[in-house]
């Protein structure tokens, strides 16, 4: 609050003094007193209340500010009125109490929301473990059967796995309670059990991976990179040079659409890793770019083949926040996606 | 002939699971109800337990505590709980391996394999034989007519399996998936390449057609 606008809010009271002293001094002079006496007066009684005025000014501000200094220090801004000292004159009492209330009102309101979110969370999670079974059983069943029909409901037992991972990591996502655990891993081990998860995916597009020096130790939660990464190799999977899923690759032999994924890391500093997922598929268009990792964004890319979510890149990225991993895409139209995550080798 | 006990509720899950063990050649005993299944395992004595983490009515893990009092039987936790915390409390409770539900499996089959290996040490040979050719995984050599060549690791495997399937037709796609199995990511292309150069070394140890193309379906031995 600046002293400007202190006065501004007492203009009307001001003047109103002002011209009740100026009346007290026309009867005054009317009267008979003599002028050197008013003026006495009328300099004494300005001095007065305006020594008054300026101690309401400091005293308000500083009030003001301390009260600034509480919502800051507040985490949960919403519990102000819980924290304020309490108030000296009856106005203020009132005020602050009809506050109170409609913040209690606004609270119930927010844990009543909070609840219900965690809830669907809880539902989604529990659903998520439900379906698990049957489709373990379908895999089950799968084995026994001829191969060609093995092969191709397989397939399709890939495809309901993916999109239930990915409806369980959205619930994860989307929630601020964190369950994920941050510990050191054998960077191999993740990429191998990434890879091995979304196998059947992978080899479906006829997809060859290269990888390259990853024995070294990061910290991270496995199960999240593990998810990350399969949205990476998926992507990857998805976006080859040939569009026909059952294309026969021998004609090109060697050549360089060839689909290839190589998972290399390299060690800038000491105490960081950079994991790079390279692959040579049709990459993104330059002006896509900045909006990949938009919620729901699916780019002509994903228009053109269809069935594309645009969740799995949002996805990546709000885990990589949460986990504290760096991750950045690049892409060369036609030629190809590189994806890197920067993990920490040292706590 | 290993046995293995299987704890999960879903009966379907169980039933299909009793069969594949069966097929691969364990005995395998499926729990049908779940009171006292202390005393059930104590009575089986099986060589491994699958255990669901998500039974009716009780907790697999505080199961598993219980069971590890006086018990070393190793314990393989199968669950559809699929974060970290889990897989630690899992492992902290004594289990010996966790995979998760919807499981690939080869690599659970790979997984028991694992674990029992550990419990019951057996002496393998450390070579497989057929048809006058011997390949030796760990050594990275096969021979034969009393010559020697050495493999690369993706030859072995591609051996290994067509060995380990002698007599039946391997398809590619079957063949990828094992390498895939054996952490080998090749494409179709590579695993032609790999073949031919097998092949070449095959025949300069004397064996010519060893591996039998059959067109259109895959390869034999």
């Amino acid at each position: 609050m600046t002293f400007h606008e202190f006065i501004s809010d007492r203009m009307g009271k001001i003047i109103l003094e002002i011209i009740i002293l100026a009346a007290s001094s026309g009867v005054l002079f009317a009267t008979g007193t003599q002028p050197g006496i008013i003026t006495l007066l009328f300099v004494l009684i300005c001095l007065i209340r305006i020594t008054v005025l300026l101690i309401d000014f400091f005293k308000s501000r500083s009030h003001l500010m301390e009260l600034e200094n509480i919502l800051s220090g507040l985490n949960q801004k919403y519990l102000f009125a819980e924290c304020i000292p309490p108030q000296k004159t009856v106005y203020e009492r009132k005020l602050f109490a009809i506050m109170r209330r409609s913040y209690k009102s606004m609270m119930e309101a927010v844990s009543d929301t909070e609840a219900a979110r965690r809830e669907y969370r809880e539902y989604v999670e529990s659903w998520v473990h439900e379906i698990k079974s049957p489709i373990t059983a379908a895999k089950l069943i799968c084995h026994g059967i001829d191969p060609e029909p093995r092969r191709r409901l397989t397939q399709e037992l890939a495809l309901i796995e993916a999109h239930v991972e990915r409806a369980l990591f959205y619930a994860r996502a989307e929630n601020p309670e964190k369950d994920f655990i941050i510990q050191e891993y054998n960077l191999e081990e993740i990429v191998s059990e990434a890879v091995q998860t979304y196998s059947t995916l992978l080899m479906q597009n006829n997809i060859r991976i290269e990888t390259e020096n990853l024995h070294h130790q990061i910290y991270t939660d496995s199960k999240w990179t593990c998810f990350i990464l399969g949205q990476l190799l998926q992507n990857a999977a998805r976006y080859t040079k040939s569009s026909k899923p059952d294309y026969k690759p021998r004609a090109f032999l060697y050549t360089q659409d060839s689909p290839v994924v190589t998972i290399s890391a390299e060690l800038p500093t000491k105490r960081q890793l950079i994991l790079t997922v390279a692959d040579n598929g049709i990459g993104i268009p330059a002006h896509e770019l900045p909006r990949i990792f938009d919620r729901g964004f699916t780019g002509s890319n994903g228009r053109a083949r269809g069935g594309s979510t645009g969740m799995g890149l949002y996805l990546c990225r709000k885990l990589s926040d949460s986990l504290g991993i760096g991750l950045q895409i690049t892409s060369i139209e036609h030629e190809g996606t590189c994806a890197k995550l920067t993990f920490l080798t040292k706590m | 002939m290993p046995k293995i006990m299987i704890i999960e509720d879903d009966p379907a899950v169980r039933e299909e699971l009793t069969l594949l063990l069966a097929n691969e050649g364990y005995q395998s005993i499926a729990v049908t109800s779940f009171h006292n299944i202390i005393q059930q395992i104590k009575e089986a004595s099986p060589d491994l337990i699958l255990l669901d983490l998500g039974l009716p009515g009780q907790d697999g893990l505080a199961l598993c505590a219980k069971l590890r009092q006086d018990s070393e039987i190793p314990i393989i936790f199968v669950t559809s709980r699929n974060s970290t915390a889990d897989e630690m409390a899992a492992l902290c409770m004594g289990g010996d391996d966790y995979i998760s539900k919807p499981y690939n499996i080869p690599l659970l089959l790979t997984r028991i394999k694992v674990v029992l290996r550990r419990s019951i040490p057996k002496a393998e040979p450390d070579y497989t034989e057929i048809n006058g050719l011997r390949l030796n995984p760990t050594k990275g050599t096969a021979s034969a007519n009393n010559l020697t060549t050495e493999l690369t690791r993706n030859e072995i495997q591609i051996l290994a399996y067509l060995m380990a399937n002698a007599g039946k037709i391997v398809s590619r796609a079957d063949l990828i998936e094992a390498l895939w199995n054996s952490k080998i990511y090749i494409d179709d292309n590579t695993l032609s390449v790999n073949i031919t150069r097998l092949r070449d070394k095959l025949k300069e140890l004397g064996l010519t057609d060893y591996i039998k193309t059959r067109r259109g379906i895959g390869y034999q031995i």
